[in-house]
């Protein structure tokens, strides 16, 4: 349905300025739009898992720093920067798991915490001045154009969408996944370790976060400090809007790629309406907050 | 006598603000050892310390009839933010008195706590999330009221905000001081009463006859009021408008609340917030002070402000995890002492 | 209260149900597991509304709405499950909504804490009133919830089970303040399963059974087993002190062992052992302990004294997740907190047992999914639009049976069932016993606790009853009958009996 939504906004967008309508544009739109479902996946799981990973957009500022940094301009180094990417997601979201289970406080507070670690530790790693270049074919294939619109970052959807909807979908992870976000006491109940459960989807949320970032440096070619940061709320919006339920066990990683492209599509729009930036700031917030109305479900104190 | 304070020390032991009281005391003590009592207690340094904390610890108080009501707003930050660029631009555009820009502030503040209202306790919105899209939607007017950083108050106003009552008492401690008097008034009436009841059971209150969308909408209130006084603390200390600033105040300022012994609905009191602010801001202190030491101490050893930063936030986030064991220590050691009183009680043949 | 009717969906709590009061009466309300004895008392405490019927207070007919209501008509409560916020100290929870007015709208502490204080010794509660509720024992706690009925000088007042927790002497002291309550005109219900009580304090009696109210009578002019009779249908057939059956262990391999098993603070000292291909039945009335015990044999509890031995080893399950790793189910009778999970499809809801054991990142194609939900639901006659339909979607009964599905798929060696019939209608109950005597009968041990006697009777080959926390009897062979079944729930069939005898002649 958000698929639907998209497309009106879009033909709207460019009714209002027709001009927009070009193979640049929409090149821009999927390339942006296939970043935010990257970033979208770890969240997807999280939010399905019944929690909330804040550190989405921390762990993709510091992926990308660390991506240029290594880089420096130089070919060859992608499994290299792969690789510890992969690690500092797998080691930060272990530490979001473990916490959110341990505190008692909300996943939303604890991730919020230990991203604004993670930033501080870049900013001292970096001093404030992150510095390279992603390597050339790396960017190459990102940017590059085939049949001159549909971005090369398609080819790596192609890996990571697959991978997403086994994890989600075909594993035997994904289905204790799912029951455990929809009912935790059940779930402990049918036997399910949910404590395992829950760090791993941190897991695979921080290393997903970090790939994402990786791409986003790419994208960008260089990173600057905080330069992801609002993909945290961003990806939030992104998959609720998709169907996912911030209460858990209900929503699809099929949704939240829709909801990245209406997300995208709204930014685009806005844009080229030339709305500045504070309009664009009240937008998102009004969207999240209709899109909590809309699947409010909190019951009231009568009864 | 003794067992009246021994009483007295029992019952203090057992309230949520003996965590918080302890770890403020205990940073205190901290502060003095590196700073030596006579720069620590000096007039100059508590006034340095108040008119730069004031604006958080406002923020905190604010945070604190929030959660003990069972809610919580972690916009409050840029609201501060709000409150600052409302009352610099009513001033600077329409010529008039730096007071009215204030009321004109707390206003919008007043204003939006209650949309806040709406959207958590009405509509039933989850708070977390909620509050958080209010972020980007104050961000938004605060950049539409006020584009660029701009401003400047008179300079009695500032001036005033940084001086010494008496050579003595730092101008800025008085924004604190009147909201815990008047809380303290608070907490006598049966408002005071209420808001506990609906942080602690919102349904057994409800029995007892108690509306706990009401009692909330008073408490929202309170916290516009006290975000109004906090921001209008802002504008003071920073003598202009900046439309993105404090954004960072809202995470603190509930970290701060948490760390003092605030739990999220009937938990708590304005003394947590006290000591949990007061914890925080004279740790970054005690950090501030070790970091400039090591640098004297070892020769090259230079620290920048991100160490700092950094340092500070895991400070935070250890607080965090430390809060949360205590809370559950407690309540462990709760139900040993029932279990063991429930054996005992076999072993003897009921 | 006349012609009370109330439903809860399917559920019927009351069913043109009546009580009756007068100012200085003490009337017992009595009934079995699911008679509506408390939703009476929550009607009349405002918690909850009536479908149908009227209210009389004084002859004219009020509707009480809310706590408020019912606070200005004079009534008040002190309910079981506690109306106090354990996060408030002892007196601000005793004056909540009602604290007396001082100057400038403050709260004038100091006049009434004197009261509260007189009152709070009168109730021999021995504590310092500005701690917090949250401290304080559960017997405490349930002194002080009384203490916050009687503050307000109701004209009716209303106990429900309020001596659950207490202690003899605990007990003497509320008597002594409900008899002062009577003599100044105080109108009192009081609600208990404890018939020595009911006995020495009440005046007269209502009982109620299925919702319906089924007798009204004086006390002095009833025996025990009459009053029994009306609660259960049945008459009681107490033995003078209750055997417990030991298996003769040479054939019967012994399944589970559980010895004295203790769990805060319903379960005070029970041991239970289950043979292979046993059905071992728990009885007795609600609350006294069988829920935690069953989930302590699961794992989900952890007991604070006793042992538990499985197939011959100890063990120690830290979480459910061990015991299913040992081949150990367990069903939940309620279904929308334990069992079901309401918004993924039914087809997942059956698979959720294989989900749960095996590798973490094993394929599982869709296929095998739907393969093994679609043999589930011919095999139990689960009636579902499509596997694909959410689990809400399912009637309780098919819901029910769609969680027996899930773990009898799985072949456990022990089947642990707390009230897994509840709400169930009779077509899907029968069906459900069905397939347990089956699986019986293949060499599944099962243990199955459950409020209606009838199902116990039909299933169990022996039958435990708790009954204030320890087992009151274990009924087998001959002595399986509806008498001595509900003789041991009323506790009737050890030393009680003489109190109640006792108490019966006053």
């Amino acid at each position: 349905m958000a698929v639907i939504i998209s497309l009106m906004l879009f033909a709207i967008t460019v009714a209002f300025n027709p001009p927009s309508f070009n193979a640049n544009t929409l090149n821009a739109v999927l390339q942006l739009m296939l970043l935010l479902s990257f970033a979208a996946a770890g969240q997807t799981m999280v939010l399905i898992g019944g929690g909330l990973d804040f550190s989405v957009g921390a762990l993709m500022s510091s992926a990308a720093i660390l991506t240029t940094y290594l880089m420096n301009g130089q070919d060859g180094k992608f499994w290299l920067v792969f690789g510890l990417a992969m690690l500092m997601g797998a080691a930060v979201g272990f530490l979001n798991g473990f916490c959110c289970i341990k505190i008692d406080l909300p996943p939303m507070i604890v991730t919020m915490a230990i991203s604004n670690v993670v930033t501080r530790v870049g900013y001292v790693l970096t001093q404030g001045s992150p510095s390279g270049w992603v390597g050339p074919s790396f960017r190459q294939s990102i940017v590059a154009k085939i049949a001159g619109v549909l971005p090369s970052l398609t080819l790596y959807a192609l890996i990571v969408f697959p991978l997403v909807f086994f994890l989600l979908n075909r594993s035997r992870f994904g289905k204790q996944l799912y029951l455990m976000g929809n009912n935790p006491t059940a779930a402990s109940l049918a036997g399910i370790k949910v404590n395992k459960v829950r760090v791993l989807m941190y897991i695979f949320s921080g290393m997903l976060s970090c790939f994402a970032g990786m791409i986003g440096a790419g994208y960008m070619s260089t990173a600057r400090a905080q330069i992801f940061d609002e993909y945290a709320f961003t990806s939030l919006v992104a998959v609720i809007v998709g169907g996912t339920a911030f209460t858990g066990g209900i929503g699809s990683y099929t949704g939240s790629i829709a909801g990245a492209l209406l997300i995208t599509v709204l930014s685009n729009g806005l844009t080229v309406l030339q709305l500045s930036q504070p309009v664009r700031n009240i937008v998102q917030g009004v969207v999240m907050i209709l899109l909590l109305i809309l699947y409010n479900r909190a019951r009231p104190v009568r009864q | 006598m003794i067992e009246g304070v021994r009483r007295a020390f029992e019952r203090f032991r057992r309230t949520p603000a003996f965590m918080g009281f302890s770890l403020f005391i205990f940073v205190v003590i901290l502060n003095i050892i590196v700073q030596k009592p006579g720069q620590f207690f000096s007039p100059r340094n508590m006034n340095s310390l108040f008119s730069k904390n004031v604006p958080l610890l406002l923020t905190t108080m604010a945070m604190t009839p929030l959660l003990i009501s069972g809610t919580l707003d972690i916009a409050v930050g840029i609201q501060l933010a709000m409150v600052n660029v409302v009352s610099v631009m009513v001033f600077q555009q329409w010529g008039t008195s730096l007071y009215v820009g204030f009321l004109m502030g707390m206003l919008a503040s007043l204003a939006i706590s209650a949309f806040c209202w709406f959207l958590v306790s009405v509509l039933r919105l989850p708070a977390m999330l909620a509050s958080y899209a209010l972020i980007y939607i104050v961000r938004g007017i605060n950049v539409l009221v006020m584009p660029s950083p701009q401003g400047r108050i008179p300079d009695a106003f500032y001036k005033m905000y940084d001086m010494l009552l008496g050579g003595v008492f730092p101008f800025s401690a008085l924004f604190p001081l009147v909201v815990l008097i008047a809380w303290y008034y608070l907490m006598r009436t049966r408002f005071g009463r209420n808001i506990y009841a609906v942080g602690g059971n919102p349904r057994n209150a409800f029995a007892a006859g108690i509306n706990p969308v009401w009692v909330q909408f008073q408490a929202f209130m309170i916290k516009g009021i006290l975000t109004g006084l906090g921001g209008i603390a802002l504008t003071l200390m920073t003598a202009s408008g900046n439309p993105l600033q404090a954004e960072a105040y809202g995470l603190r300022s509930l970290s701060a609340a948490i760390i003092g012994g605030l739990g999220f609905g009937g938990w708590g009191s304005m003394a947590c917030a006290v000591f949990g602010t007061g914890f925080l801001v004279l740790i970054q202190n005690t950090v501030y002070y070790f970091f400039s030491f090591l640098t004297k101490a070892i020769p090259g050893f230079t620290v920048t402000s991100y160490w700092q930063n950094l340092v500070s936030d895991v400070i935070i986030f250890l607080g965090l995890l430390m809060t949360i064991v205590t809370a559950k220590g407690q309540r462990e050691a709760l139900r040993q002492g029932f279990v063991r009183q429930f054996k005992r009680r076999e072993r003897l043949g009921d | 209260m006349r012609g009370i009717d109330k439903r809860y969906d399917a559920v019927v709590a009351c069913n043109n149900a009546s009580l009756r009061v007068a100012p200085g009466e003490i009337r017992a309300l009595l009934g079995s597991n699911g008679s509506g004895k408390s939703t009476m008392v929550k009607i009349l405490a405002g918690l909850v509304k009536p479908n149908a019927g009227e209210i009389l207070i004084d002859g004219e007919p009020v509707t009480i709405n809310s706590g408020e209501d019912a606070r200005r008509l004079g009534i008040s409560a002190a309910l079981q499950d506690l109306s106090l916020v354990s996060t408030m100290s002892v007196v601000d929870n005793i004056l909540l909504g009602v604290e007396p007015m001082g100057r400038l709208g403050m709260v004038d502490r100091k006049k009434s804490l004197e009261d509260v204080m007189a009152l709070l010794e009168r109730l021999h509660v021995d504590c310092d009133p500005e701690v917090y509720v949250q401290t304080l024992m559960p017997s405490a706690q349930s002194m002080v919830e009384v203490a916050k009925a009687v503050y307000m000088k109701p004209r009716l007042l209303l106990l429900d089970e309020v001596t659950a927790a207490l202690h003899r002497d605990e007990v003497e002291v509320l008597f002594e303040l409900l008899h002062e309550l009577k003599a100044q005109g105080t109108a009192i219900v009081y609600v208990t399963h404890r018939m020595s009580e009911m006995f020495e304090i009440c005046d007269t009696a209502t009982v109620m059974r299925s919702g319906e109210t089924v007798a009204d009578v004086k006390t002095s002019e009833v025996t025990l087993d009459e009053i029994v009779y009306y609660m259960t249908g049945q008459r009681p057939e107490a033995e003078a002190a209750h055997e417990v059956h030991h298996m003769a262990p040479e054939a019967r391999e012994m399944v589970l062992e559980a010895e004295h098993i203790a769990i805060y603070p319903k379960v005070r000292d029970i041991s239970l052992q289950a043979y292979k291909g046993e059905i071992v039945g728990i009885g007795g009335l609600e609350g006294q302990g069988q829920p935690e015990f069953i989930r302590a044999l699961f794992g989900a509890v952890r007991p604070e004294a006793g042992t538990i031995r499985y197939l011959g080893e100890e063990v120690h399950f830290r979480s459910p997740a061990d015991a299913v790793n040992r081949d150990i189910g367990f069903i939940s009778g309620e279904r929308n907190r334990e069992a079901m999970f309401p918004d993924r499809p039914v087809a997942e809801n059956i698979f959720a047992g294989r989900a749960a054991r095996g590798m973490t990142f094993a394929y599982l194609s869709a296929k095998a999914v739907r393969d093994f939900a679609q043999a589930a639901i011919k095999t139990y006659n689960i009636v579902a639009g499509s596997i694909y339909d959410p689990a809400s979607s399912l009637s309780g009964g098919n819901q029910q049976k769609l969680a027996v599905a899930r773990w009898i798929a799985l072949n456990p060696t022990l089947l642990l069932l707390d009230d897994p019939t509840k709400g169930v209608d009779v077509h899907s109950r029968r069906e459900i016993h069905r397939i347990l005597r089956d699986c019986a009968e293949k060499g599944m041990t099962i243990i199955i606790s459950s409020s209606e006697n009838e199902e116990l009777l039909d299933l169990a080959d022996r039958i435990y009853v708790f009954y204030e926390g320890r087992v009151s009897g274990v009924l087998s062979g001959a002595s399986k009958t509806p008498e001595r079944l509900v003789a041991a729930m009323m506790g009737l069939a050890n030393t009680e009996n003489n109190a109640v005898k006792e108490a019966e002649q006053a």
